[in-house]
């Protein structure tokens, strides 16, 4: 098994990490985490996959390179989402 | 089955993995951020040992930088107390997510040898491109229908967010003289890193997305240290951050009627739609991303 091999085994299991993780945990802030690192794991399949040959395939690093911006975009939105949640549960716990 | 890796590699590996449970276990808000903060250090740091240059570059600075800032941010607001789930359901969790784990890495370990087919597509195509870069020329090029709809995707979250955040934001901060003399210092190399990254991004790794990432880091720096005309409020930074979208759509229109079809670029004039396309994306990134930062600051007044 070589060092690529075994970043291709490290992908699948850093996103259902990350996903069990999404699922379970009941903190926004931690969830918004665990969909980072599930995806961190998504990037490590494609990147392991693109690296498989001697010069490696620019398509899938263009893909992951689209999406790294994505994530940071759509975590954004979660924040916010996620602010504002937890502001309206404390305010009715307040009452 | 015999292993034949590095140490430094798997080290790396391990540490990720490490780094990925302990980002997710860990209950205190605080040490679950400073733990991600290490993930995506060492993600960096395996992507430049994939032969992946622009993706390390680019997580460097939107993982580390900018996902940092807004997690660390975050955590000014207090955790509310979250009910802690039932054991059975911990226990199915653990169990599914183990099973569709065999599941992937039964795929990935029988996906069929590289054909290179696509590598070598590229490769053949590269010079009438208008971009020396493989991963430049694909994501401008062949492929720029995807960046299309990804800068499409980026303005519908700023707007998304800034439509979620409860303006709290529309406060300018006061700057103290150690914050404007951290900010003269800085700006001027995060502008020149920017610049660098744009221009470079066609012979070697960098282009609009590294450079947009540092544009935004910038401007978040200048927010915080309350350099003035740095705001990415109102209608300036709102015209700012669609810009992309539309001259990315006003190209591919011109080419549709003037050219040889949607986003086909002429070979003559490749490298010059390319850079130009870049450079505005770099901008409506880098403000988009200045301002998802700003939607989700705290009210003033609010305990830190």
């Amino acid at each position: 098994m070589t060092f690529v091999d075994l970043a291709l085994l490290a992908g699948p299991a850093i996103m259902m990490i990350g996903l069990v993780g999404h699922l379970l945990i009941g903190d926004l802030l931690r969830r918004i985490i665990a969909l980072n690192v599930a995806s961190g794991g998504v990037m490590l399949v494609l990147l392991a996959v693109a690296a498989r040959e001697d010069v490696p395939d620019p398509v899938p690093q263009a893909l992951v390179l689209t999406g790294i911006v994505i994530m940071a975009a759509v975590t954004g939105v979660a924040l916010a989402l996620a602010r504002r949640v937890d502001a309206v549960s404390d305010e009715s716990e307040d009452r | 089955m015999s292993l034949d890796i590095g140490v430094f590699d798997a080290l790396l590996l391990t540490g990720v993995l490490l780094a990925a449970v302990a980002a997710v276990l860990v209950p205190r808000r605080t040490a679950s951020v400073a733990v991600f903060l290490v993930f995506g250090l060492l993600l960096a740091l395996l992507w430049a040992r994939l032969d992946a240059p622009d993706i390390a570059l680019a997580e460097a600075v939107l993982g580390g930088g900018v996902t940092g800032a807004l997690l660390v941010d975050a955590l000014a607001s207090k955790q509310p107390h979250a009910p802690p789930r039932r054991l059975w359901t911990v226990v199915v969790g653990i169990v599914a997510g183990t099973i569709a784990f065999l599941a992937a890495a039964c795929v990935v370990s029988r996906l069929s040898g590289p054909t290179g087919e696509l590598p070598r597509l590229v490769d053949d195509q590269i010079a009438t491109t208008g971009a020396e870069h493989p991963v430049t020329a694909v994501l401008l090029n062949f492929r720029s229908f995807d960046t299309l709809l990804e800068i499409a995707v980026v303005m519908a979250a700023v707007f998304a967010a800034t439509a979620v955040s409860d303006r709290s934001w529309a406060r300018e901060l006061s700057a103290s003289g150690e914050l404007r003399t951290i900010a003269m210092a800085l700006l001027p190399v995060v502008a020149l890193l920017a610049v660098w990254m744009l221009i470079a991004g066609t012979t070697r790794p960098g282009g609009a997305f590294q450079a947009g990432a540092m544009v935004g880091a910038g401007l978040v720096i200048a927010h915080l240290t309350g350099t003035r005309h740095a705001s990415t409020r109102g209608r300036w930074g709102e015209a700012l951050i669609v810009v992309g979208l539309v001259a990315f759509i006003l190209l591919a229109f011109s080419t549709a009627v003037a050219g040889e079809g949607w986003l086909v670029l002429g070979e003559s004039w490749a490298s010059a739609a390319i850079l130009g396309i870049e450079a505005v994306l770099a901008v409506s990134i880098g403000v988009g991303l200045a301002r998802i930062f700003l939607a989700n600051r705290n009210e003033p007044g609010e305990a830190r």
